[in-house]
């Protein structure tokens, strides 16, 4: 091999190499840019004919733990059993793996037909076009038995995004066992205060041994203080994604957490984050050291098999405190269908046989919230486990005293549940006052909503 | 870049001869051969992505949408990001501090397991075994069994009538406790220094026992040397793999980097930027200044390892 | 190079310097290995004494009272350690055996209810029963391991041996492969292989390994191959050895630890790697085992703890198997492999 040729090989080989690297990067750029935005206008695939897909095949991602995956293969056999020529290809993982890999298949172009949403990115998803406006499927999916204020719920940026599957409800879970060694009465939820709960707190602690305690710090999750906020006529966001309550309100609503805190109804910082970070399985009420604790209601039948108890559902304090009742019913999750699917009226169908079928509902009962259509509630609502019933009774209490729902939380909302945690774990560590952090989560908040 | 030492090398070698041997021209040939695969699999798989990310790092990509060229605006913003730099402070705190640990642990244990004790087999296998576990889930829990409130050291602190705290939700320890986890799993560098243990010629050995050296100068003299190119791969792979340490930060946090973001590696918050809070771009430029922080980290390793490291060839 | 080798052997009387590699002629097992390698013909490959696991006899004599309490308080010393380092794991073999509601009621180590339900329920949890997911674990791993072995070990040797035209920017471009982190590089990795059609097949998987891509095993494999003598292949060019008879003849026999250690670790870590499983494969019949034990937890609902601990016991007992028959590999070293 001559010098000559020596020093032009590499040379070449360089140049071959840079061409494929460009070309592969290319080609993922193309990609990213190509598949994942524009609803409608480039779609060759999209609602043409909806007459002429004849064989589907589409997929329905959620997420969940094993117990839910099972139950829902179980209705969707069922599905293809009563629509042969629709293929329902299952795509599930748990909580944190299902947003990773839903923003990465989105990227792609591989976007699930029919998706499970969030309240919190619901309106990342919808504002980005990668979601359907569900009335152009109204054909399909009836929504006539589903109650307008939960139908609402699924709507933001002018179109119907999402549409609920069931209905929970943010709740005090109470160990009356634990009341009863204390030597406390259980309250009256419809008319104790905050007041009320820090004192009852404090004196379960007080008069239990030591490792039990009165309540469950609550100061990890937002849709505690909306409820707190709504009680003061403010609410967590506005309709328009502005944030709706006062750096006061906020600052008071751990002012409470460290008085409880300080007077022992709850554990030690430490303790609290600890047990936060562990789940229902993990709670004070789910391992029989603490007597009250904030949990959805559809958490309830988790808690109440770890903890190997009967547990009470409560109405949070201050109910009738202040000008108007704070709770509210949440939608639980939505079904929402991506904006390019292949084969959309599929896609419809299944949405409408997961929410209007009696059949689909005597499986799912109520793992995914209390089921949002009414009627197929009441034919199922006998078959629900007592735990489930209990949950049941307890929304229908409520049916009555609920102002209104909230609103759709804004683009960038999934963030709020981090910020919340980190800055209430600055709060119960003494890094930050209250008044300093209700600042800085109104900061941080308006960062990450773009507000 | 990060092969600085190996560069000046090479240079002193060439300024020595002027002109090619037959076998190093052969080698040119052969090397394309031995390189094939490699070359294909960068040109293909690696390059591609790693050139996409580059790009990305000057877009602002909400991974929904198609990215949009800002320039080096995310560049920027990372000037101003608390939240990058108090992750940039726990990231070095872990490497710097748990990475030596860590090493120090493998060597320690593989000497004890090199040979020359019964059960060799099964006290390897144990100590390994911690490693096996990964990223699993568990860890979180098991981790809580141990440093949590009423975990396995507060258990054994009360015998002493100590009063511990929850170390792994306690801002200040939380970070000390995945220290802890990381050199728990000295499995892989223990291996590796086993492996090279092995590979020390025997005669080495021979030779200066009839020289009458005692365990401490065959350690120091034979043992050491002999090893270093090990330590130096192990010590190289333990800084790149510690900087991007994730999955336990992440399983032991729930996700968070908590609490009050003292485990909040830079892998972490990268995820979070990229995946929750949908800002892939800003995601790819922190991997680029990642990047370039480890490549430049690697480098001086590679500068400093001609004083230390001692090759056969 | 040269320069650097000085700048340690100076100081410190370097002993490959010391001793020539021919001179060692070895007693016992290792003649051996030698009359073989003589027998090979072509290659007067030099009998390297390489160790076995058994010492020399000459220590066999000094065993004393005082070495037998030594070597007692070593075993005692390591069996309290290993407690220690064992004490997650028994903690979770205890809890995938205690009844499910137990578990966070009652977490002391030892089980007060003996309950082995966790392993039959975890086993048929899922759509598949569990050792489907064992199985594509299994197909993956093995994949992976044939792949990184190849391939991992034909770069190592040009980077080791050949002195070929831009080496250390090649090498410097392949550590640097390795120090992105992987969330920003799955995404374009997603779609490159979407646009291969690769999703949900088990290709994106292992193709990588096959072509390389695992920077981690290149540079050990160099490390490895820069620790055998160089006087070795230089004997066998010397006698007209091309690089692939050096390559296949000495690297490979004589770099058994580093290739075990390669073996071991890819299959251990393949079968822990989630994310890239996760993300490439959304059928669930393709997932594979860590994929699979992610969904008996749920952060918003009920997780499975149970099954998850009885499933993870299971699925930690095949890497365990391995890497119980892998060490012996790691520890047989060159002696015993024999140089053919």
């Amino acid at each position: 091999m001559s010098h000559h040729t020596r020093t032009q090989t590499p040379g070449r080989r360089r140049g071959m190499r840079m061409a494929a690297l460009v070309a592969a990067a290319g080609l993922a750029l193309t990609a990213c840019s190509g598949d994942s935005g524009v609803p409608g206008a480039s779609n060759d695939d999209g609602d043409e004919a909806p007459a002429a897909e004849g064989e589907a095949t589409i997929r329905f991602a959620w997420w969940g733990s094993d117990t839910r995956h099972e139950v829902t293969q179980e209705i969707l056999d069922n599905f293809m059993e009563e629509h042969p020529d629709i293929t329902v290809v299952s795509d599930f993982t748990d909580w944190n793996g299902y947003w990773d890999k839903l923003a990465t298949t989105v990227a792609a172009g591989d976007t699930p037909d029919v998706i499970t949403q969030e309240e919190r990115y619901l309106r990342d998803y919808a504002s980005r076009n990668v979601l359907a406006d569900l009335n152009e499927f109204s054909g399909t999916i009836d929504l006539s038995s589903i109650d307008d204020s939960i139908i609402e719920a699924g709507q933001t940026d002018g179109g119907q995004y999402g549409i609920p599957t069931g209905v929970n409800a943010y709740a005090i879970l109470a160990d009356e066992q634990i009341f009863a060694d204390a030597g406390v009465e259980m309250p009256d939820d419809e008319t104790w205060t905050w007041e009320d709960y820090v004192e009852i707190a404090s004196e379960i602690s007080a008069n239990t041994e030591d490792g039990v305690f009165g309540a469950q710090d609550y100061g990890f999750n937002e849709p505690g203080f909306a409820i707190f906020a709504r009680q003061r006529g403010e609410n967590l966001y506005n309709e328009d994604g502005s944030l709706g309550f006062s750096a006061d309100t906020l600052a008071e609503w751990w002012e409470i957490s460290l008085q409880l805190r300080d007077q022992g109804g709850t554990p030690s910082a430490s303790e609290t984050i600890e047990v936060d970070a562990g789940g229902p399985e993990q709670s004070l009420v789910g391992t029989n050291s603490g007597a009250m604790a904030f949990f959805w209601t559809n958490q309830l039948e988790a808690v109440s098999n770890a903890a190997g108890r009967d547990i009470t559902l409560l109405r949070h304090p201050g109910e009738s405190q202040y000008e108007r009742t704070g709770m509210y019913f949440k939608p639980a999750m939505f079904y929402s269908m991506s904006a390019n699917s292949q084969y959309p009226e599929a896609a419809a169908t299944l949405i409408d046989y997961l929410l209007n079928s009696e059949e689909a509902a005597e499986l799912m009962l109520s793992d995914r919230g209390l089921p949002a259509n009414t009627e197929v509630r009441a034919a199922v609502q006998d078959q629900f486990s007592e735990i489930d019933q209990q949950a049941a009774d307890f929304l229908a209490d409520l049916e009555d005293e609920i102002v209104d729902g909230l609103p759709v939380p804004p683009v960038g909302a999934g963030e709020v549940a981090e910020i919340t945690r980190r800055i209430n774990a600055e709060v119960l560590f003494d890094r930050l006052s209250p008044q300093e952090a209700a600042e800085q989560f109104i900061n941080e908040v308006e960062t990450a909503t773009g507000q | 870049m990060s092969a600085l030492g190996e560069l000046a090398a090479l240079r002193k070698t060439k300024g020595a001869k002027d002109t090619l041997s037959p076998s190093e021209r052969g080698d040119n040939k052969a090397a394309i051969f031995f390189l094939a695969p490699w070359f294909i699999g960068l040109g293909l798989i690696t390059a591609g992505p790693l050139l996409a990310s580059l790009y990305l790092s000057f877009t602002d990509y909400s991974l929904l949408e198609a990215p949009s060229w800002i320039g080096i605006e995310n560049y920027v913003r990372m000037l101003d990001d608390p939240r990058l730099h108090n992750s940039l402070v726990v990231t070095f705190t872990y490497v710097f501090v748990s990475v030596p640990l860590q090493l120090a642990a493998a060597l320690g244990l593989a000497m004890v397991l090199d040979r020359g004790l019964r059960g060799l087999a099964i006290y390897r296998s144990v100590y390994y075994l911690p490693s096996l576990l990964g990223g699993s889930v568990a860890i979180a829990i098991l981790w809580r069994q141990i440093f949590g409130t009423n975990g396995l050291v507060n258990q054994v602190l009360g015998i002493f009538g100590i009063q511990g705290q929850g170390w792994v939700s306690h801002p200040d320890y939380a970070l000390g406790t995945l220290m802890i986890l990381n050199v728990w799993t000295f499995g892989a560098p223990m291996i590796i220094f086993l492996a090279g243990l092995r590979q020390i010629p025997e005669m080495y050995y021979e030779a200066s026992s009839i020289d009458g050296a005692g365990r401490v100068r065959k350690f120091v003299s034979i043992t050491l040397p002999l090893l270093t190119p090990i330590i130096f791969f192990n010590l190289v792979l333990q800084v790149i793999g510690a900087f991007q340490a994730f999955t336990q930060a992440f399983v032991v946090s729930g996700g968070g980097g908590g609490p009050a973001d003292s485990t909040l590696f830079y892998t972490l918050y990268l995820y979070q930027n990229g995946f929750r809070s949908f800002d892939m771009g800003y995601a790819s430029a922190m991997a680029w200044l990642l990047l370039v922080i480890i490549a430049a980290l690697t480098a001086a390793n590679f500068f400093f390892s001609k004083y230390w490291v001692f090759y056969n060839d | 190079m040269t320069e650097r080798q000085d700048a340690v052997s100076t100081p410190r009387e370097n002993p490959a310097r010391d001793a020539s590699v021919t001179e060692a002629v070895p007693p016992g097992p290792q003649s051996q290995a030698g009359a073989a390698s003589g027998g090979a013909g072509t290659l007067p490959v030099p009998a390297v004494a390489f160790s076995t696991d058994e010492r020399p006899p000459l220590r066999k004599h000094r065993r004393t009272a005082g070495s037998r309490v030594r070597s007692l308080l070593k075993h005692a010393g390591l069996i309290g350690f290993g407690f220690v380092m064992l004490y997650p794991l028994l903690w979770m073999l205890s809890s995938s055996i205690k009844p499910n509601a137990l578990i966070f009621r009652d977490p002391s180590l030892l089980p007060t209810e003996l309950d082995l339900s966790n392993y039959t329920v975890g086993w048929n949890a899922l759509l598949h029963p569990f050792s489907h997911y064992l199985l594509n674990s299994f197909i993956i791993v093995l994949g992976s391991v044939l792949g990184n072995l190849m391939s991992c070990s034909l770069a190592a040797y040009a980077f080791a041996r050949l002195k070929f035209k831009g080496r250390p920017i090649w090498f410097a471009i392949m550590l640097m492969s390795i120090m992105l982190p992987i969330h920003v590089v799955i995404v374009p990795q997603y779609i490159l292989f979407s646009q291969l059609e690769w999703i949900n097949t088990f290709l994106p998987l292992i193709v990588p390994k096959l072509l390389a891509t695992d920077a981690f095993f290149i540079f050990l494999m160099v490390q490895f191959f820069r620790g055998i003598p160089k006087e070795l292949d230089e004997a066998a060019r010397i006698d007209g050895a091309g690089h692939a008879r050096i390559f296949f003849r000495i690297m490979l026999p004589l770099a058994t630890p580093a290739l075990a250690t390669t073996a071991i670790f890819t299959f251990i870590w393949t079968w822990n790697d989630f994310f890239s499983q996760l993300i490439f494969l959304t059928n669930p019949d393709m997932y594979t085992v860590p994929v699979a034990l992610r969904t008996f937890v749920d952060s918003t609902g009920e997780s499975s703890w149970g099954s998850l601990f009885a499933m993870s016991i299971v699925s930690l007992i095949p890497i365990f198997l391995v890497f119980l028959f892998g060490q012996k590999y790691l520890v047989k070293g060159i002696a015993t492999t024999g140089i053919k």
